[in-house]
């Protein structure tokens, strides 16, 4: 072989070998979330947070690549679950993230940890995510237990709180907070009216709220719906007198579930509505306002990012603090990801329990919305 | 007034508001059975489009630009929406429905599912899938009288359907128009021998179908969640009224719909609101099964 080509075949080797070992040092992370659909607003948000959180990661994180690829789970647990086997098939991610409701949720985790790749939840609540002993399965978001609890008792023991009447969507992810709510509350000897549960596709509350304003003297109103149903029975329950916003008595209670914004778009009738919140906008630790700053300056000065936006960052910090640790594929970032104690995000410090279940809740805190629409904090926990 | 009178007269009013919401919606469904023996599965988007055109209007054009109080930008707002209903209704007719209907009548029915998944995706990519917050002025002002309570906004929805059903009515019983659409309901092929344009009637029919589409979006916009899927959360219940009122029928779909409303509200007080579906959809079997024709008998000189 003459000397030019032998040196321009072994260039060419060279670079292929090269190249297999960039494309091999690449973390690929599938985003299974509702693009199209009622709960599409989802997938908006949450990709506006991963896209912003990419671009810490340009450069790599200990020289691997986050990868990431987009797909439409719609919120519904059969489209789920055909693309999570789609994602396996094709993408073969090492990490998802995904999905955000319950119900889709749950059906793509069996395929997830059967396939061995890691499930990193950032939006449901369902209890049996956590506790069904997937092992690749995480999640940053309060389950309903940790949502409901704290409001349980704080409507009893600072509210002062005896009789309630539970609203919630008919999902999943609804049913676990009402009960989350419902059995500490009454343990504690408070009495729970009714229960009142509704479709994602009932529009019109007034009904409902007149049935509530006919069951007497009402305390408290935990509410566990999406931010657009929310605005509709806020402003029911207003009209009806039933709640402060309204000139009434009861206190509509809200859980994480509820975007930032939600107090605009309810006007008066969210008056008084107490909830607690993970995602604080207005907290001053850096972290937030670094990520604040950042995303106006992304998306614009007005917009000012929910707690979708902010779980959907944190996911990414989340999984390249793992890579950063050593994980490469989806055993290693398992394994990282399990041993995480205290590291910081938008939304907290993520210190994983046993099950997956994220257990540092310190930053979860109280709100309740004033005339003005503000948010006050409570030091209420 | 006692409680029971009391909660019985206000669930009352609310399922007549209720109602006249689906009545808004179903009518159009009626209307293009009626003349054309075709279901519409597009529309719920025309509803849709209907409640954007509306809040686009009420929010941007009429306040900012005409400088309209909320009061008349909405009203303006319901007047566009019925407009926009009628140019879509127009253009699909040209574009699909018209070229498919010298064929095979399936046709022209899938035709009707394109055109929804394509006005769906196309709002999607229009105005994007986050919900707009659209409220009307007269949502917040609420009216008492003793213990009963309602918006204005329920007033004019009322109004507003009443006004549309007389208008509908006097269009179909007084005028040449009309008759003819009646005619061409009754049989097609007589009345193009009696010198009427049947093709002309017919896209009358969809254009006015298309309107009250329209305007009832702009009449559910300030209730429903609005999203570029908004219109498909009461497109199943519009379903279920066309048939329990009798599939074409004016009269019995304008029955029905207050009659599911009042279901809907009395379920919610006494069983339960995750019930509402049960409910009405055992009522729509019970229909089939019971009385197939509707709850006023069919009878094809009679309808629309």
């Amino acid at each position: 072989m003459k000397p030019l080509l032998r040196t321009t075949v072994a260039a060419l080797a060279a670079a292929v070998a090269f190249s297999a070992v960039a494309q091999d040092r690449v973390v690929r992370i599938g985003v299974l979330m509702p693009i199209s659909g009622p709960g599409s607003y989802f997938g908006v948000m949450d990709k506006e947070g991963i896209e912003l959180a990419l671009e810490r990661f340009r450069n790599g994180v200990n020289g691997y690549k986050l990868q990431v690829q987009y797909e439409d789970s719609a919120c519904s647990p059969l489209q789920a679950t055909n693309t999570a086997k789609r994602i396996l098939d094709q993408f073969k991610p090492h990490v998802v993230i995904g999905e955000e409701c319950s119900d889709a949720s749950l059906a793509i985790a069996p395929i997830l940890n059967e396939a061995k790749v890691v499930q990193l939840n950032v939006g449901s609540v369902t209890m049996k995510l956590t506790e069904s002993g997937y092992k690749y399965t995480f999640r940053i978001f309060p389950n309903a237990e940790q949502q409901s609890l704290p409001l349980a008792k704080v409507a009893y023991n600072t509210l002062k709180a005896r009789t309630a009447v539970i609203l919630h969507e008919k999902t999943n992810a609804g049913s676990d907070n009402a009960e989350g709510f419902k059995k500490p509350f009454e343990a504690m000897g408070g009495k729970v009216l009714a229960t009142i549960d509704f479709g994602r596709d009932v529009n019109d509350f007034t009904a409902i709220a007149t049935r509530i304003a006919s069951l007497g003297k009402v305390d408290v109103l935990p509410t566990f719906a999406l931010e657009g149903q929310q605005v509709r029975l806020s402003q029911a329950l207003a009209q009806a007198k039933v709640v402060k916003g309204g000139g009434g008595r009861a206190v509509q209670m809200g859980s994480i579930w509820l975007p930032y914004g939600y107090d605009q778009k309810a006007g008066q009738a969210a008056e008084g509505y107490v909830r607690i919140v993970q995602f604080d906008p207005t907290e001053k630790r850096k972290m937030v306002q670094d990520f604040v700053s950042a995303f106006k300056a992304k998306y614009g000065a007005d917009k000012v990012p929910t707690h979708i936006n902010a779980h959907a960052y944190d996911a990414i910090l989340l999984v390249a603090e793992a890579v950063r640790r050593g994980g490469h594929d989806s055993e290693s970032i398992r394994d990282q990801l399990s041993k995480m104690k205290g590291f910081e995000v938008t939304t907290g410090t993520i210190s994983f329990d046993a099950k997956g279940q994220t257990s540092d809740l310190s930053v979860v805190h109280f709100v309740e919305t004033q005339k003005d629409l503000s948010w006050k904090a409570l030091n209420w926990q | 007034m006692s409680d029971l009178v009391a909660l019985v007269v206000q669930q009352s009013l609310n399922g007549v508001y209720l109602g006249c919401l689906y009545v808004m919606v179903a009518l159009g469904l009626t209307l293009i059975y009626g003349v054309l023996n075709q279901i519409n599965f597009a529309h719920a988007d025309f509803v849709t489009v209907g409640a954007f055109a509306a809040f686009f209007t009420a929010t941007r054009l009429a306040t900012r630009v005409l400088g309209l109080p909320d009061a008349g930008a909405y009203l303006l707002s319901l007047i566009v929406a019925l407009g926009v209903g009628a140019l879509l209704g127009l253009a699909v007719n040209a574009a699909v429905f018209a070229p498919l209907r010298r064929g095979d009548e399936l046709r022209p029915l899938i035709a009707t599912i394109g055109v929804s998944v394509l006005l769906e995706n196309f709002q999607l990519w229009l105005f994007g899938p986050i919900p707009y917050q659209f409220d009307s002025p007269f949502s917040r002002e609420t009216i008492r009288i003793g213990r009963i309570f309602f918006t204005a906004q329920s007033l004019l929805v009322v109004a507003v359907s009443a006004s549309a059903i007389a208008a509908l009515y006097a269009f179909m019983r007084f005028t040449f128009l009309g008759k003819a659409l009646r005619a061409v309901a009754q049989d097609r092929e007589t009345a193009g021998l009696m010198g009427i344009n049947p093709n002309l009637l017919i896209a009358l029919t969809i254009v006015i179908a298309s309107a009250l589409a329209g305007m009832a979006g702009a009449l559910l916009g300030p209730v429903i969640v609005l999203t570029p899927f908004a219109g498909g959360t009461v497109i199943v219940k519009a379903f279920a009224i066309v048939i329990i009122g009798g599939f074409g029928n004016m009269q019995g779909t304008i029955l029905a719909g207050i009659l599911v409303g009042i279901i809907e509200a009395f379920t919610v007080q006494y069983l339960g609101s995750g019930l509402i579906d049960l409910v009405v959809f055992v009522l729509l079997l019970a229909m089939l099964v019971l009385r197939p024709t509707g709850l006023i008998a069919e009878r094809k000189e009679e309808n629309v």
